[in-house]
């Protein structure tokens, strides 16, 4: 009976072990292959500029990881504007000029994110100054 | 002094449920997404027409009055059922009705065209859907009211409902003043 239990317990660890795992190994990507450039440089920069860019449509995924219909046209365009010689920052301001920051995957540090990026180090000085003043006060 | 720190995490964590609390309760979509097209320029582009056999030519099209935009295609289905308001702003002559067909069969949407009638007093052809990412487009159907000065006053996402019907009516209102 013990035997038969260990046996069990061992096969859920192993199921749970492979469900923690799945997720690297199945990257899942959207880019097909009709849209591929030969030149292995230049793929490899679409690419990286692709992995920044927000899928308007799924809102939490990049275009390089989505099928929707308009990460796709987004991709291809990204890709004939670095055929074209467009430097990356041209190509980010072609695609914030018409869906604004909401599409890079990383909030730009600009006047008005400000918070955005320093609210969470205020909350942790404050948070570390409250603890240390309460562990004193109780010693 | 102590103990008033000691409140502090209390009035935050409070200030920061209220405002989640208020999000939560105020009339928006979390999905849609400003524009950032808003107070300028409309997209200047060029394609080919759904209804006339000269070019669409959108510097033509867009002149001194407002134009309503609506990006639409047969196979949406959201597009037939905000499909009555925009008859109903076809109806206003101090506005001029555009459509632009995305990623559409020619044929199917001249039927469908019939079929719930045309409201548009001319279409452009977006086949591949360029045009719609010039105007940073993400879902149609979608709404855009220019001014007659060429200026993007206001944008919809999803289909046009009594609500949006009345606000873009009172932005038309205005610029007719």
């Amino acid at each position: 009976m013990i035997n038969k239990n260990h046996i069990s317990t061992k096969i859920f660890i192993i199921v749970m072990m492979i469900f923690l795992f799945l997720p690297f190994f199945n990257k899942s990507y959207g880019v097909e292959p009709d849209e591929v450039l030969e030149d292995k440089k230049l793929e490899l920069r679409a690419r990286d500029i692709s992995k920044n860019i927000r899928c308007m449509i799924c809102q939490n995924q990049s275009i390089d990881e989505s099928s929707a219909p308009l990460a796709k046209d987004l991709r291809i365009i990204i890709r004939s504007k670095i055929k074209e010689g467009k430097k990356n920052d041209e190509i980010y301001e072609f695609l914030t000029d018409r869906y604004g920051d909401f599409i890079l995957l990383k909030p730009p540090f600009k006047l008005t994110t400000l918070a955005l990026w320093f609210l969470p180090f205020i909350f942790f000085v404050i948070g570390v100054y409250v603890v240390l003043s309460h562990n004193k006060k109780s010693k | 002094m102590k103990k008033k720190i000691l409140i502090l995490p209390f009035v935050i964590f409070s200030l920061v449920l209220l405002t989640f609390f208020y999000l939560l309760i105020i009339d928006r979509n979390p999905s849609e997404i400003p524009s950032t097209l808003l107070n300028k320029n409309y997209p200047k582009f060029e394609t080919e027409s759904l209804l006339k056999k000269e070019k669409f030519l959108s510097v033509k099209e867009f002149e001194n009055k407002t134009v309503l935009v609506n990006f639409f295609a047969s196979w949406c289905k959201s597009c037939s059922t905000e499909h009555k308001f925009i008859q109903r702003f076809s109806d206003d002559e101090t506005i001029k009705v555009i459509g632009i067909n995305y990623k559409d069969n020619p044929k199917k949407a001249l039927a469908w065209l019939k079929k719930l009638g045309n409201p548009y007093s001319n279409i452009a052809i977006d086949k591949n859907g360029r045009i719609a990412i010039d105007w940073g487009v993400y879902g149609i159907p979608e709404t855009f009211v220019v001014s007659p000065e060429g200026i993007i006053q206001y944008r919809h996402v999803g289909p046009v409902n009594n609500k949006i019907f009345k606000k873009i009516n009172s932005i038309i209102k205005k610029n007719d003043k």
